[in-house]
């Protein structure tokens, strides 16, 4: 009986362990390999040729590269913080159990799992400078028209902006969820004491929340690492490669230029990172059960 | 008094904060309905007031561009479908395992393979798909259903698998035990026993690995040309084809938001714990 019981615990597992470790593990491999090579998509069948460090160093002074690790940085830094915060301060205000907050939360979750592809869209259209009902309303109280998708720095403000419009609601549902699980009593007894709103966020309700904050912005941080979509379909990374994502140019230097070596060694970079992110994850995860 | 101000406050916050969300779609809804010159002659906010609605582009979708759209619509839709029920069954499998077993080869413990289960997910895409793009080369997978439909599974997996931990760890071992000292064998509790017990959670994390699948873009963007192309990649591609068509491309991202929409709204008490794998409950 013990014996039988060992064998089936690994035939259950075995048919996931087996296509995660060939759609995982052995591309995550497969590509640090191609990433010391140069090899190109004509390629296929042939022996690989290694370069060495070639390509990592050719990063360096690729200044397509750093211009769009700098963009990726900043989609995750500035766009996820944002995120983060007007996320807080809605939770916060729909926490009341009322009918309009009720249906509310369910009206907010709407855009988080939408087709990016299609929200992409969407925004196109919003953002379009002739026949785009934003500027055409700005214009109706007085205000200068802006170039959205056109302007170099403006742009990125607007893909993140959709990003925003996206995401957020993941950060109001988490945020929400943890601020329901806080017991009433710590607020009495602040009340009690006399303590104001702020005072109540900054003493209880976000020391309480920070485990949950940390982890949904990491999680956030990880997948906007990735950002290639809305890109894709609002900009395709300009005016020039203003808008450029790292999977982005990962993909066009792959599977447009053909150098899939250079193309994996900028999606290791891309792996490098997150897989740092996605430890810490684990960790607090661990920490916090 | 200042409660009242700040009650007033809260909700203009949060009316603003609902026209946000809802503007974008409410603007995608009324477009499908514009004619060529509703769009052309500059932003129209009010259907009957401000243009007469048509259903052009719906009917041209049905018609003129039909052939265009039904494929790739099927093609998402069995892609989408059966590889959702791969990851389910696999999963179930899986993490029926991690929460029933206990692993302590070497370094295996349940919770080391269950971290590297999520860390799976956390690889970007775009280092995965380009080993796969040469192996699908190879093996003649690349733009083919089957070749998306084992790529979505292996995605999902993850997922999957973290979504239904939590559903199957609520059922009481005992009955399972009971079923077995009864004669049943593993593989039937599971399926007589486990499987109708923990059935809700197999429809949202089933409806959940659906919603992904169907949103994703840059697998089916590498790994498709024509065949097996995908809904995401039509309207990707309606940039170069049709300049601004506005009233067909609202068409097209209305039938494409629809089930993913459909889909959030059910599962919505799902979906922060099956984003953050089960860390927030």
């Amino acid at each position: 009986m013990v014996y039988r019981k060992i064998e089936e615990k690994y035939i259950f597992i075995l048919p996931a362990v087996l296509i995660l470790a060939a759609f995982g593990l052995f591309p995550a491999v497969a590509s640090l390999i191609l990433s010391f090579t140069n090899f190109s998509l004509a390629q296929v069948g042939e022996k690989l040729n290694f370069v060495g460090l070639a390509n990592y160093l050719k990063l360096f002074s690729d200044t397509r590269f750093i211009f769009s690790m700098k963009n990726t940085i900043i989609y995750v830094i500035l766009g996820v913080g944002f995120q983060y915060i007007i996320g807080m301060f809605l939770a916060m205000l729909l926490y009341e159990e009322t009918k309009i907050n009720k249906f509310y939360r369910v009206a907010f979750l709407i855009p988080m799992m939408l087709t990016p592809v299609a929200i992409g869209y969407m925004w196109r259209m919003m953002f379009h400078g002739t026949y785009g009902p934003i500027n055409h309303l700005l214009s109706l109280i007085n205000l200068p028209v802006i170039p959205w998708l056109s302007s170099v720095r403006i742009a990125l403000l607007s893909i993140m902006l959709v990003d925003f419009w996206q995401w957020t609601p993941f950060f109001i549902l988490a945020l929400l969820a943890g601020r329901m699980s806080i017991s009433k009593e710590y607020y009495d007894a602040a009340v009690v004491d006399g303590a104001n709103t702020v005072q109540t966020f900054a003493y209880i309700t976000f020391p309480i929340l920070l485990p949950v904050s940390l982890t949904v912005i990491l999680i956030r941080a990880i997948e906007t690492a990735k950002i290639v979509d809305i890109i894709y379909v609002m900009t395709g990374g300009g005016p020039g490669v203003a808008t450029e994502s790292l999977t982005l140019y990962g993909y066009i230097s792959g599977v447009k230029l053909f150098n899939l070596g250079y193309a994996s060694s900028i999606a290791y970079t891309i792996l490098v990172a997150v897989v740092v992110l996605g430890f810490i994850f684990l960790r607090l995860k661990e920490r916090f059960e | 008094m200042k409660y009242k101000i700040s009650k007033i406050f809260s909700n203009i916050i949060l009316i603003i904060w609902f026209l946000f969300v809802a503007f974008p779609l409410y603007w995608t809804f009324i477009t499908s309905f514009k004619r060529p010159l509703d769009v052309y002659q500059g932003p129209k906010y009010f259907p009957f007031i401000d243009f007469k609605p048509f259903f052009m582009a719906w009917i041209d979708l049905f018609t003129r561009d039909r052939a265009q759209i039904l494929a790739p619509f099927m093609n998402s839709i069995i892609i989408a479908t059966i590889s959702a029920f791969l990851a389910v069954a696999i999963g179930l499998m899986a993490s029926y395992s991690l929460s029933r077993f206990r692993f302590t080869w070497c370094f295996l413990s349940n919770k080391n393979i269950a971290f590297w289960i999520i860390s799976q997910r956390f690889f970007p895409p775009i280092a995965i798909v380009i080993p796969v793009l040469i192996l699908f080369r190879i093996v003649n997978l690349l733009d083919t259903r089957t070749g998306m439909i084992i790529v979505y599974t292996a995605f999902n997996l993850p997922f999957a698998i973290w979504l239904m931990k939590d559903f199957i760890e609520a059922i009481p071992k005992d009955i399972e035990e009971a079923a077995i000292v009864d004669g049943c064998s593993r593989l039937q509790a599971l399926l007589r026993v486990v499987i109708p017990l923990a059935y809700p959670g197999l429809i949202t994390s089933f409806l959940f690995c659906f919603v992904m699948a169907w949103n994703e873009f840059l697998f089916a963007l590498i790994l498709t040309f024509q065949k097996a192309q995908t809904i995401p990649l039509v309207i990707a591609g309606q940039s170069t084809q049709r300049g601004i068509e506005w009233w067909n491309i609202s068409v097209l991202a209305i039938i494409t938001i629809l089930p993913a929409l459909l889909i959030t709204i059910i599962i919505q008490k799902k979906l922060v714990s099956g984003l953050t794998f089960g860390a927030i409950k």
